[in-house]
């Protein structure tokens, strides 16, 4: 028995290794040749064609994005400028009466300063200090503060990356999420988004890559639409430029 | 509370979080959205279109995959290594939670969080944590519910279809030690901040894995409530159970995955959450586990490997579609099928698993095989074909009957004349109108002779779908039962739903 937890990691890594030479092999036998160690051709990678030609323009991808989230229970604001995403954000903040605010930790959520403009709440900047809990900061918080990486018009999706900078707690936790789409962001299929993992490749991703399309839901209960199940049951997406 | 957070020297994120606070909030918060749900009425969705142009992308791509899959999943492992992920390969069912229970030794584990995941149904990971002193919380609200009944999920998206609102909120009532009213938002409300409590507490997240991206090393999952996000997020460590089939090439592919698996599964666009996790937190990250593990579980998958009639069997994206749509699962319901998959793709799967030619007697049978599986399968498994190859084998090894294979005939005769079993379908239908009477099939006529007639015969193999399931033995022998009206009416409700291409999203 390994001493460490380190010790004992290492040794399930090498009966691992040695248990997967066995498994694969055992499934090249069943296929009935010998081991493929080279990439095979796959000509059908990806979505067809057809698909892949399909673009909206701006204000469709907008429209369609709209009507995508709000069929869903999600709320969209279309904004022209960081101030506006400001107020609109002070505005809902002090309608539903929020005590703990917490946003990411990125410079054009610096420049909207939240801080000055909602007196009655406290707002935490996520990892912004070592000392700091910040699951149970996002888990008390009543609105999280997100900019979307990306957006995908024809499903209705925010897509979030984590960073050291932005918490996968914030859009998780929280009972309201707010999240700011640049306009240039919002494309029109998953596939527009998804081919930047593919060509970044392994190296170039993050740990947590959401894609989140309305509000928490589930219908298990009688088939009844319940809302904020698990995650936030108040979603808005603030369309802005 | 009002003077910030003074209250941070918890050991879990529960006790550091003011959550009391916020559980208030959420009351408020929830009646504004649902109130405008309601008020608002969902806006009708354009149909997707080209969907046989999908279901046939959607194949190929599963069929490459599986054609080489030594290759696929040496590509993940390599991968998922790389970002920090401890992999574990797992033939057995018991290998995978010898596994499993080491980790939580390991890590003194004092509870783990689940999210759904069929694979720890197949491997009964649930008492396995609980004998070794780990309590194990499912935290989809489905699943909860039927933990707390003690009962497995009868259907694969929407576990607890069988039951009303008035027994959950009879088992919510006795797990909160105070009376809840049946109404789906309160009970939903309570078991949000009884699962939050869980959540932040947890020693362990646990997760199934809806697709594995190859040529990046990670895990995909799809979810509606955020609990799989929750059980990926908050716990320190993660422990992935992956079946060997789950991979998939590329992001690429996933997006046709993506389109294929929520609409088939719940007529959804997307699912709520669509998460693609990329090993643990990485050091300077505030969440994410520490520690991940995925263990590859065969489990008797790979033996469909080679096999020309099975091998399209994994395939599956596990969407459910094929229970929808099966006239026969919405007359018995999911727990009649006895194994952790029900419906068509139970009635193929568990017995391809287990190898086991005592079980196609029964469960085999339990199909009108009419197509309608096949039709609404989004990777166009050919399921009715399947379940005809069990019945021939089951015959051809000395377990059939002679009525069963005067009717196999029969059946052959209308497939082949039928096309696309279209006829056959509509027959199927017909047929059932016709002989149920008062909520039952007597009559041992057309498409159901065979079927009903070797369900009394006597001569039981020797560990029954019958003998595992003492109430389909008496419903069998007094005529089938129709499925309980109630839930009748839902499973309806849902495919009309869908027709409409709303969903509402379970799970």
């Amino acid at each position: 028995m390994a001493d460490t937890h380190q010790d004992w990691l290492i040794e399930m890594e090498a009966e691992s290794r040695s248990k997967q030479t066995k498994f694969i092999n055992s499934i090249s036998e069943k296929l009935r040749r010998p081991m493929v160690t080279e990439p095979p051709r796959h000509p059908f990678r990806g979505s067809p064609d057809f698909w892949n030609d399909y673009e909206l323009n701006e204000e469709e991808r907008i429209e369609r994005f709209t009507t995508n989230f709000k069929s869903v229970g999600g709320h969209v604001q279309r904004l022209s400028t960081m101030e506006e995403v400001q107020r609109f954000i002070a505005d809902k903040a002090s309608e539903l009466s929020a005590k703990y605010v917490i946003r990411q930790n990125q410079p054009e959520l610096d420049e909207l300063g939240l801080e000055g403009a909602l007196p009655g709440a406290q707002v935490s900047v996520w990892n912004s200090d070592p000392e700091q809990h910040w699951k149970a900061r996002a888990a008390e918080a009543d609105i999280g503060v997100v900019i979307a990486d990306y957006a995908a018009a024809y499903t209705g999706s925010i897509t979030v990356l984590s960073s050291k900078d932005k918490g996968r707690s914030v859009s998780l936790l929280p009972t309201v999420l707010m999240a700011i789409i640049p306009v240039e962001r919002l494309k029109t299929r998953l596939g527009e988004i998804m081919v930047h993992f593919d060509e970044g490749g392994r190296d170039s991703l993050p740990a947590g890559i959401h894609f989140i399309s309305g509000p928490s839901r589930s219908a298990d209960i009688e088939n009844d639409l319940t809302i904020g199940v698990h995650g936030p049951g108040v979603v808005y997406a603030l369309i802005v430029g | 509370m009002s003077s910030g957070h003074g209250h941070s020297d918890g050991a879990t994120v529960k006790e550091r979080a003011d959550l009391a606070l916020n559980n208030d909030f959420l009351r408020k918060a929830v009646k504004f959205t649902t109130e405008r749900l309601k008020g608002g009425k969902l806006k009708a969705t354009e149909e997707h279109g080209n969907w046989e142009e999908w279901r046939e992308r959607g194949k190929q791509i599963r069929l490459h995959t599986i054609a080489h899959l030594d290759y696929y999943l040496n590509l993940f492992v390599d991968n998922a290594r790389a970002n920090g992920v401890h992999v574990h390969f797992a033939d057995t069912a018991e290998e995978a939670v010898h596994i499993s229970l080491s980790i939580a030794e390991r890590k003194q584990a004092k509870s783990v969080v689940k999210s759904k995941s069929m694979v720890t149904e197949e491997l009964h990971l649930n008492h396995a944590l609980e004998s070794i002193g780990v309590e194990a919380v499912e935290t989809d609200l489905g699943e909860y519910i039927i933990q707390l009944a003690g009962e497995t999920p009868s259907h694969i998206i929407i576990p607890a279809i069988h039951k009303n609102r008035y027994q959950i909120a009879d088992l919510l009532s006795e797990d909160a030690g105070e009376k809840l009213e049946p109404d789906t938002s309160i009970l939903a409300g309570y078991v949000r901040r009884k699962l939050r409590a869980k959540f932040l507490e947890a020693d362990i997240g646990m997760t199934g894995c809806n697709f594995a991206i190859a040529e990046t090393g990670s895990m995909v999952l799809f979810e509606n409530e955020g609990n799989a996000r929750m059980v990926t997020t908050v716990p320190k460590t993660q422990i992935t159970l992956m079946g060997m089939e789950r991979i998939i090439p590329s992001w690429a592919d996933l997006e046709v995955m993506a389109t294929l698996l929520p609409r088939s599964a719940t007529g959804q666009k997307l699912t709520v959450y669509m998460s693609g996790i990329t090993g643990p937190r990485r050091s300077a990250d505030a969440d994410g586990p520490d520690e991940m593990h995925i263990i590859i579980v065969d489990n008797g998958r790979s033996l469909q490997l080679g096999d020309p009639e099975f091998q399209e069997l994994l395939n599956c994206i596990r969407c459910g579609a094929c229970l929808n749509a099966c006239p026969v699962y919405r007359h018995i319901g999911g727990h009649a099928y006895g194994g952790t998959y029900s419906g068509p793709i139970g009635a193929v799967l568990t017995p391809s698993l287990q190898k086991n030619v005592a079980e196609w007697d029964d469960i085999a049978n339990a199909s009108s095989l009419c197509g309608a599986c096949y039709e609404a399968c989004p990777v166009k498994i050919p399921l009715h074909e399947m379940l005809i190859y069990l019945r021939r084998r089951k015959i051809e090894s000395g377990h059939g009957d002679k009525v069963e294979a005067i009717g196999m005939k029969g059946f052959a005769t209308v497939m082949s004349k039928s096309g696309r079993f279209k006829a056959a379908l509509k027959l199927g239908k017909l047929g059932q109108k016709l002989v149920a009477r008062n909520g039952e099939i007597r009559i041992k006529i057309g498409p159901l002779k065979g079927w009903n007639s070797v369900r009394v015969t006597p001569s039981l193999p020797k560990k029954s779908f019958r003998d595992q399931w003492g109430t389909m033995e008496a419903e069998i022998r007094n005529g089938l039962k129709e499925m309980d009206p109630d839930m009748k009416n839902r499973m309806e409700a849902i495919v009309k739903d869908r027709a409409n291409g709303g969903g509402h999203g379970h799970g």
